[in-house]
């Protein structure tokens, strides 16, 4: 049993609270908040684009903790949760992606650069890609296991590269945003939603390692036809 | 010209509308897929 079957409903109940602040926050964002002096409008998409890289960097951090927890204790639900923290962490990478190529287009001219923030970012998505599916091709569960929990922690190296990547190199992405280098009006939306998705990456996380414990338990159950003959010994 | 982008709520709403699209579409496939594993 994973931890989260002892609240079953936990997972949905964070799921509900995370799309209601998501409709909030970004009311907030759409209609409320001014525009921002030089981007005008279009700024508007950094309530969305900024929560989205926040939780994708915190989603691949808890798979590397998943990772060395696997390795150290050898628990499978470990593994289960790495596997779902990946997973999640994929989608808001490829989300975080596409909503910086939309916003790239009006601001720098196009939808996409090679400049060090957005290629170690598609550096990220694809070492994580490549991570799950790896985990496709191995059939045991415990060179699965280790094999990706290795992967992670080699692949987790590049999360520190992207942040720090605006600070380090020239880049034509603009340093990191957070409430502290943003005008005081933007800060509630922004706020809401980092809150928003958080709870929607928590819940999904949870629903999704249940889902990996689900298939292990299938997998390591032995086959009908052996169950069968025990109950025929017996 | 002052240097501020005017108009761009397109870019907007396609932001938006896209991670809508695809929050959704995650939600849906992790139900049906927890689904599917239940009643194996």
């Amino acid at each position: 049993m994973t931890p989260n079957h002892r609240f079953p409903r936990a997972p949905y109940a964070l799921l509900a609270l995370g799309v209601i602040l998501l409709l909030l926050g970004s009311y907030l964002g759409l209609f409320v908040a001014p525009p921002e002096h030089f981007m005008g409008d279009v700024q508007r998409i950094m309530y969305v684009h900024v929560p989205t890289a926040w939780n994708a960097l915190l989603a691949m951090t808890f798979a590397l903790v998943c990772a060395i927890a696997f390795l150290f204790r050898g628990d499978f639900r470990w593994d289960a949760r790495m596997e779902a923290a990946i997973e999640v962490g994929v989608l808001l990478a490829f989300l975080l992606c596409c909503q910086g190529a939309i916003w790239a287009k009006p601001t720098w001219g196009v939808w996409w650069d090679w400049d060090p923030r957005l290629t170690t970012t598609a550096v990220l998505l694809f070492a994580f890609i490549g991570i799950l599916a790896l985990r496709r091709f191995v059939d045991d569960p415990v060179r699965r296991a280790t094999w990706s929990a290795v992967a992670t922690i080699i692949a987790y190296a590049d999360v520190p590269i992207v942040y720090y990547s605006v600070t380090w190199w020239n880049s034509l992405h603009q340093l990191q945003s957070s409430p502290a280098t943003v005008s005081k009006s933007f800060h509630l939306p922004l706020r809401m939603n980092a809150f928003a998705i958080l709870f929607l990456m928590t819940g999904f996380i949870m629903l999704r390692a249940r889902l990996a414990s689900l298939r292990l338990e299938h997998e390591l159950a032995p086959p009908p036809h052996e169950l069968d003959a025990v109950g025929e010994l017996a | 010209m002052n240097g501020t982008i005017t108009g761009g709520w397109g870019f907007v709403w396609s932001a938006y509308g896209l991670t809508a699209f695809f929050l959704t579409a995650y939600a849906v496939s992790l139900f049906v897929r927890l689904r599917n594993e239940r009643s194996r």
